[in-house]
């Protein structure tokens, strides 16, 4: 990705859904209407500011058939870096922000017989897109939406008109968890199960279905977690010829690119694979936090995901 | 053109039991009994409860003279061994025998609708009748992480002849004349599971009337 | 390029096609340098100089009309040229959306489309076509959606899915192939489609063609080129109608090649689709008589090595066996041994 494919859209409603999740609609700047996109795609929201710029990646949950706008839903996240409390905080009705152009790494398996769909919180936006799309076929599916309590269930009368009884509600709360075994012990052939939500759900999910026999081809999943945190340090990029600082909130890649170097990425969450960099040199620890590289990929130390990984070194040499 | 060492060709390897599978549906014919023999035994040491979760479907070899002739991998049962009284004491939740393949395809087709995912599905025979059940198991969205196949008895082909579209059965030659309009077919290695057939392309279009030496090759 | 049609030309039967010098001039060459090996060859199909093939998203040239007549003229013989699996309904909205949107953009004086939000009004001047339909509506339209724009655009179109990390060819329009068959490879996986290209597996070169299109993005598409040579200037070279051109490969002689052979260039490019999140391959085909070649003396002499130099296993698998070495002495004349420039374009 480059950032000449960003388009500028402007922010038409911003709405607290509940207490944790707003909801934003972005308007093309020049244009009619955005690009046509396939459901479960996310588009990844460029934030300046005077210190830093922002990059994270959000589902698109509107309509992939309604073009005048594009909707997400961010969460305030607790412990930030910033971007979801920049969105929160400092953007307004008004707003100009960059784009990425939508990327899809959550599509529906188009020859499935069933889908079943488990969200968890803010995981539910890709699956609002998907409903879409759902809506008009005959693929039978399911949708369990798992979240805190009823005030944060964000989205659900909007779900409801799509899914009526196909949706099945969860309230931690209220003592309700879903059962992964009974859901996954009775599926028919050629079902696929998607799982958007917390790391722990996405473990559980994959985990239960993996003991049911289901194999890996069936089980998509998809997580937006910020990059983790670590202690500062340097890199030297050997082409480029400079070093660069990697702050403790900053990730690798980011700080990377606020010196104005390009690194090709998609996800920015250590999945895709897409940003995988050499490493020349290398004395100390990789710190590998994706989960894109096999084990023994891992052990080699010859490459890394800068969009997650990190470092704790003397010293670390990228070929960029 | 290219007709051999084509990377389309199925790729058959012996088949081994997948634990990580919760249901096991086998099918077989002829020789290919005794790969089912082989998975199920070890299914038995390695988790037995699984037998009881299990479904095989046969097609008993007709000629027993001619099973007692060909070459079974020594660690392997004996032949003898795939009779379907052995079968039946093994405690599988279904065993059924069929005369011939269209009528354990049907019964095939009707075990697929019912069934759940964390099923893995064991062929095993002669390649033509591998590749009519894959055309069924695409159906289902059953895909290669579920379907291990063995090929055991006849190579010979189905061959789909490009030209008029007709398919030519039990092809053991690598010329053969199309079943429907007559021209000589060059049989390749380009294979479509779609069609669970080999391409067949008229050999002597060039130079009409030569060919170029008939050999049995798909035995 | 100021196309004036040539409706009547065939690419059948008496072979009336021909290149004028302006489309000689901008022939796209694949021979870079003097000698041709595989590689993946992948760059951005951003939009080239003016007048070149690479101008436009997709070339309209002066044989634009006289292609689709003979597209419509297959697929009357052989409706299986055409196919699309059920589920590929909406990557054939996409591919009709982004075929109609760039030739109205590129070609107004010959396309335009209006839009009023889904009533589209469509007219293909040239064909004359003149279509008020609904987008996304299939019943509004005289044929699928792949089916109508595809029988008005040169070339032929490959729509992939994209799942369980691979890409399935699974709907198409193929009336001008190089020697293969849709209806034959239709559910095929990238890798098995291309099973039967010799050595590029074995380099490499399909595993990262994959990888790279797996990660193909929205409003970034590629393109490559591929060559072949074909005797006489015949569009359909399918495996079905091999009866018919096969014998073609034996009439060339030292007098006739130059007239006779064709080089046959493919222009490929690759889109990600908006909406179904699916792959289009649109493979344009681009024909040239060897005597129309030699008019560019310095062509005469790179294709004239290019062919010498040939791996064994390109020339047999391009069909070239039996007149590779006559086309090579045809050229001879021209080949007096100076260096050639590097790159394709003409000196």
């Amino acid at each position: 990705m480059s950032e000449a494919q960003t388009l500028e859209v402007e922010v038409t409603a911003i709405e607290q859904v509940t207490p944790l999740i707003k909801h934003f609609k972005l308007r093309p700047v020049a244009g009619e209407s955005m690009p046509a996109f396939s459901g479960g795609s996310h588009i990844v929201v460029v934030m300046r500011t005077p210190t830093r710029v922002y990059r994270n990646p959000y589902s698109l949950l509107s309509p992939p058939h309604r073009l005048e706008s594009y909707e997400i839903g961010v969460r305030r996240m607790d412990e930030s870096r910033g971007g979801s409390h920049f969105m929160h905080d400092r953007v307004r009705v008004g707003t100009r922000l960059e784009i990425a152009h939508p990327v899809n790494l959550f599509a529906l398996d188009k020859i499935a017989r069933k889908h079943v769909l488990i969200a968890g919180g803010i995981g539910i936006t890709p699956f609002m897109a998907h409903l879409e799309d759902l809506h008009e076929g005959r693929v039978p599916y399911e949708l369990h939406y798992s979240v805190r309590g009823r005030e944060h269930a964000a989205f659900l009368p909007r779900i409801l008109q799509r899914t009526g009884e196909r949706v099945r509600m969860y309230y931690d709360s209220e003592g309700q968890s879903i059962d992964f075994d009974g859901l996954l012990s009775h599926q028919p052939l050629g079902t696929h199960v998607y799982v958007c939500g917390p790391a722990g759900m996405i473990d559980r999910v994959a985990a239960t279905a993996r003991e049911w026999g289901w194999p890996d081809s069936h089980i998509h999943w998809e997580q937006f977690s910020a990059p983790p945190v670590g202690d500062a340090f340097e890199v030297f990029l050997a082409r480029s010829k400079m070093t660069v600082h990697v702050a403790p909130d900053q990730s690798l890649l980011e700080s990377i690119e606020a010196q104005g170097v390009e690194v090709p990425y998609l996800c920015r969450g250590g999945v895709c694979g897409f940003c995988q960099t050499r490493v020349l040199e290398v004395d100390g620890e990789l710190i590998h936090n994706d989960h894109f590289l096999s084990d023994a990929e891992k052990a080699k130390r010859n490459t890394i995901m800068p969009c997650v990984s990190r470092a704790r070194c003397k010293s670390l040499v990228l070929d960029l | 053109m290219l007709v051999t060492g084509i990377k389309s060709k199925p790729v058959y390897a012996p088949l081994r039991a997948d634990t990580g599978g919760r249901y096991h549906l086998m099918l077989g014919k002829g020789i290919g009994n005794v790969a089912l023999m082989r998975v199920l035994r070890e299914l038995q040491s390695a988790a037995p409860q699984a037998l009881g979760r299990t479904r095989v479907l046969l097609i008993p070899e007709q000629t027993p003279a001619t099973t007692a002739a060909l070459p079974v991998p020594p660690a392997d049962p004996p032949v003898s061994d795939a009779r379907p009284e052995n079968f039946a004491a093994l405690g599988l939740e279904a065993l059924r025998e069929f005369s011939d393949v269209p009528s354990l395809l049907r019964e095939f087709r009707s075990l697929l609708d019912g069934a759940l995912m964390g099923t893995r599905l064991y062929v095993a025979g002669p390649e033509s009748f591998i590749g009519l059940a894959m055309k069924i198991a695409l159906e289902f969205d059953l895909n290669k992480d579920e379907i291990r196949a063995e090929e055991l008895g006849t190579s010979a082909r189905r061959v789909y002849c490009i030209h008029c579209r007709a398919t030519t059965e039990d092809v053991r030659t690598n010329i053969v004349r199309c079943v429907d309009c007559g021209s000589w077919l060059l049989v390749r290695d380009h294979y479509s599971r779609r069609l669970a057939a080999y391409m067949g392309v008229m050999v002597d279009a060039e130079a009409p009337g030569e060919l170029p030496q008939i050999k049995e090759v798909f035995v | 390029m100021s196309a004036v049609f040539k409706p009547h030309e065939t690419f059948r039967n008496d072979f009336t096609f021909e290149n004028s010098p302006e489309a000689i001039r901008r022939f796209p060459l694949p021979f870079v340098d003097d000698q041709y090996m595989y590689s993946v060859n992948i760059e951005p199909h951003a939009p080239g100089p003016k007048g070149s093939v690479v101008e436009f998203a997709f070339d309209v040239d002066e044989h634009y009309v006289a292609e689709c007549r003979e597209r419509e003229l297959v697929l009357a013989a052989e409706p299986l040229r055409y196919q699309a699996l059920p589920h590929m309904m909406s990557a054939q909205w996409d591919c009709l959306e982004l075929i109609m949107e760039s030739l109205a953009r590129d070609y107004p004086a010959h396309f335009s489309l209006a839009k009023r939000a889904n009533r589209w009004h469509w007219i293909n001047k040239p064909l004359g076509i003149d279509q008020v339909f609904t987008f996304g509506d299939p019943s509004s339209l005289p044929r699928e959606p792949l089916d109508f724009i595809t029988r008005q655009a040169q070339g032929d179109f490959v729509v992939m899915d994209q799942r369980e990390g691979d890409l399935w060819t699974e709907a198409g329009m193929v009336t001008t192939p190089a020697d293969w068959s849709l209806d034959f490879d239709v559910g095929m996986t990238f890798k098995e489609w291309h099973g039967p290209v010799p050595l590029a597996h074995e380099l490499g070169v399909f595993d990262r063609a994959l990888k790279f299109l797996l990660n193909l993005r929205l409003g970034q598409p590629v393109r490559r080129l591929n060559w072949t040579m074909t005797v006489n200037p015949r569009l359909d070279t399918s495996p079905e109608n091999y009866p018919k051109w096969g014998p073609d490969r034996t009439k060339v002689t030292q007098q006739n090649a130059g007239d006779l052979v064709h080089l046959r260039v493919e222009m490929q490019g690759l889109w990600r689709l908006p909406r179904s999140n699916a792959v289009m391959f649109g493979i344009r085909c681009y024909l040239i008589s060897v005597r129309e070649l030699s008019t560019i003396p310095k062509w005469a002499r790179r294709v004239r090595r290019a062919l010498k130099g040939l791996h064994p296993a390109l020339v047999d698998y391009k069909g070239l066996t039996r007149y590779r070495d006559t086309v090579v002495e045809w050229l001879a004349p021209f080949d007096d041994g100076s260096p050639t420039t590097p790159g394709a374009a003409p000196d």
